[in-house]
């Protein structure tokens, strides 16, 4: 133990103020040297990160837009039109099933004169505008 | 004391020597072989991505999807990983559907870098890469797709597999649809990640995405119009047929189904257009000229009603359904006596016509047939559009006026035949057909709009509403009833036109055109609708063939687009409030 103690006695440095004042130096830059490349390494990470997230992102906006693009594909007449008339068993209205309903132009004031009948499919709101 | 201090002085040494070493190798790399250093460094750590823009949307006039693109997995390899081409070749053309030989081919090559398969499904493409992950690749790439498959394919067009305009829309506006290249130049680390993404110094120029196109196609009534023109053919066993459809005040083409001229072969699919000929890419509508027939003899009527050669109620005689006109002797498909002219178009007497026409001349119907757009393009934003046939009248022959004035001896494109319609049925005003009616970008701020544009007027609003009821009773009394939609009046011509014998260059007895074209409600038009089917089995009149295709579509579209019945007769009810 005594041999110890008499090393550190006799350490180039040991009773130097200067010397200690070097070793603290030391130790700050390499600190400081740490404190830099920590920063970088988290940086990094946190690139890594976003990067990771960002390609999640683009995923799901792609996944999102093919189920756009299907319910696009879905919609179409052609499909529409063979469920309606094939699997729910639907029929285009005859010509007597159609109740033309029109506003009087005159006298709009005057009570309705004759009722809508009530097996009234569709009414014609608009005149034909594209 | 003395040997330690030696020690230390030695290790000391050491380290210094390693240092000045280390110091040395550091001034050899940082200095001298900086700059050579630095470019290589460059060239690993950053890559320069080339950025692809989105392809605009085209939409139909009602915002709804035709052609959009979708991200999908180009499969690509890096030869020099590959440790052995054949085996990884074979394993890969299974997967991807591709010939073996082709992909060891390229595997084999000194390419850094070989495309195997592009814009394949998912699950295919992660199967690809499984093989070997450090010579197999995947990179996104924008695939076109057309959400509704057939629905207006020839408008459409397609594009290739670099995204680049083929046909149709896809061709015509292919600058507008594109968009411009960007590119960025990212850092990587040695696993290919993006390192500092967004970071300062991040040199990039983003892609300009193309802009996006509204149509003027209405998808419901171009379904109307393929679905019907489809049961017509199938029915009469055609060759094939164009239906459009067009709002006769602007010109907007809201429907233009072209189908087939092979028998039996399906609608022309752009999301597959490698399995179609090229012959039925084109849009014939546009591109192919044919002899009108009976429905020429319009033009006819319009311009000698204009010219007063003749009142609607003059009577003309048939001469029992024969005339001699030069060297040729012309008939009529049934025997007529005397007719008024109104009766001549309404039972398409060709001898009644042909009269009409000799008192007309050659200069005054050539007037009227260029006047109505005939001979020259009509301008509608469609690729491939043609002239049509048509010579100056200077250079007829003796029976050219009595052929042209019955639709024979011209060539005229089924887009120039619905426009000239148009005009009777909008008052004698000639409008460019169009099919694009907006170019818009995505962020919605600039737009482009195109507004309806008249070419002239052609003849006057008296002779469109006079030549509008003689058109109407061809539907109520003449060759035309089936063309009658149920609720609505409608007014319209018939053709049968016999078509050229490519064998013997002489009118063929049994190959014909069919076709109708008109417009409906009669009174106050909302459509015009031409429907054209080429060779017919059977029965080929165009009152048989092509006149139920026009009644379906007519029927269905008027009903889809609310426009009022105005013709209540039957037991339709009319409620007034």
């Amino acid at each position: 133990m005594n041999s110890r103690i008499g090393h550190i006695a006799s350490f180039p440095f040991a009773g130097s103020k200067s010397g200690i004042r070097k070793v603290v130096m030391a130790c700050l830059v390499v600190a400081g040297l740490l404190a830099y490349v920590g920063g970088k390494v988290q940086i990094m990470r946190l690139g890594y990160k976003i990067d990771e997230l960002e390609r999640q992102k683009q995923d799901l906006e792609r996944a999102n837009r093919s189920l756009q693009i299907e319910a696009s594909s879905l919609s179409s007449p052609a499909r529409i039109e063979e469920i309606a008339l094939k699997r729910l068993g639907m029929v285009r209205p005859a010509k007597e099933n159609i109740v033309v309903v029109r506003r009087r132009t005159t006298d709009v004031s005057a009570p309705s004169t004759t009722r809508v009948d009530a097996s009234l499919l569709f009414q014609l709101k608009t005149d034909g505008e594209l | 004391m003395t040997d330690r201090r030696k020690r230390i002085a030695f290790v000391a040494a050491v380290l210094c020597a390693v240092f000045v070493c280390l110091v040395a190798r550091l001034v050899y790399l940082q200095v001298i072989e900086r700059s050579e250093l630095a470019r290589r460094a460059e060239r690993q750590q950053e890559q320069l991505v080339k950025l692809e823009p989105k392809r605009g949307t085209i939409y139909d006039r009602r915002g709804r999807e035709l052609a959009v693109s979708v991200e999908v997995e180009s499969v690509y390899g890096v030869p020099s990983e590959v440790d052995d081409p054949r085996t990884t070749a074979s394993r890969l053309a299974r997967i991807l559907s591709e010939n073996p030989s082709d992909i060891q081919k390229k595997l084999a090559s000194d390419r850094r870098f070989v495309w195997l398969s592009r814009k394949v499904d998912p699950a295919r493409a992660e199967k690809a890469k499984e093989i070997d992950p450090d010579a197999i690749g995947l990179r996104l790439e924008a695939r076109r797709f057309y959400p509704k498959k057939t629905l207006a394919g020839a408008v459409l067009g397609f594009t290739n597999i670099d995204n680049k305009g083929i046909e149709g829309i896809e061709l015509l506006y292919d600058r507008e649809l594109r968009g411009v290249d960007g590119w960025i130049l990212a850092e990587k680390d040695a696993r290919g990640r993006t390192v500092f993404p967004g970071g300062n110094g991040l040199q990039y120029n983003l892609p300009q995405p193309g802009k996006d196109i509204y149509l003027t196609i209405d998808e419901v009534i171009q379904h109307i119009a393929e679905k019907e023109l489809d049961r017509g053919l199938a029915e009469s066993k055609a060759r094939g047929g164009v239906c459009i459809v067009m709002q006769p005040q602007t010109g907007e083409i809201i429907a233009l189904a072209v189908r087939s001229a092979a028998r039996g072969s399906a609608a022309f699919n752009p999301n597959n257009p490698q399995r179609h000929r090229p012959d039925e890419w084109r849009n014939r509508a546009v591109t192919d000229a044919f002899e009108p027939g009976s429905i020429f003899k319009a033009v006819l009527a319009a311009a000698a009603i204009e010219e007063r050669a003749v009142h609607p109620q003059e009577r003309i005689d048939c001469s029992a359904g024969s005339i001699q006109v030069a060297d040729r002797v012309i008939k009529d498909a049934h025997k007529n006596g005397v007719l008024t002219f109104a009766d001549v178009i309404a039972e398409s007497s060709n001898v009644g016509t042909i009269k009409v026409a000799q008192r007309l001349g050659k200069a005054r119907l050539a007037k009227y047939i260029e006047a109505f757009g005939f001979g020259r393009k009509t301008g509608v934003d469609l690729p491939g559009e043609i002239s049509g046939l048509y010579r100056d009248y200077r250079l007829w022959s003796g029976v050219s006026l009595a052929t042209i004035s019955i639709g024979q001896e011209i060539g005229v494109t089924p887009i120039q035949m619905a426009t000239a319609y148009s005009a009777i049925a909008n008052g004698g005003i000639l409008m460019r057909p169009y099919v694009v009616s907006e170019v818009r970008d995505k962020s919605g701020k600039e737009s482009v709009k195109t507004s309806p544009a008249a070419v002239g007027r052609v003849v006057s609003e008296e002779t469109c509403a006079t030549l509008r009821k003689i058109l109407q009773r061809v539907v109520e009394e003449g060759t035309g009833k089936k063309a009658k939609p149920a609720g609505y009046t409608a007014a319209g011509k018939t053709g049968t036109a016999q078509k050229i014998d490519q064998r013997t260059g002489t009118y063929s007895k049994n190959d014909y055109v069919s076709s109708f074209v008109g417009f409906a409600p009669a009174g106050a038009p909302k459509l015009t609708i031409l429907v054209m089917v080429d060779s017919p089995e059977g029965v080929a009149w165009g009152g048989s063939v092509a006149a139920p295709v026009f009644r379906a579509v007519a029927e269905q579209s008027l009903a889809y687009l609310q426009v009022p019945p105005d013709d209540l007769g039957g037991r339709m009810l009319l409620v007034t409030r």
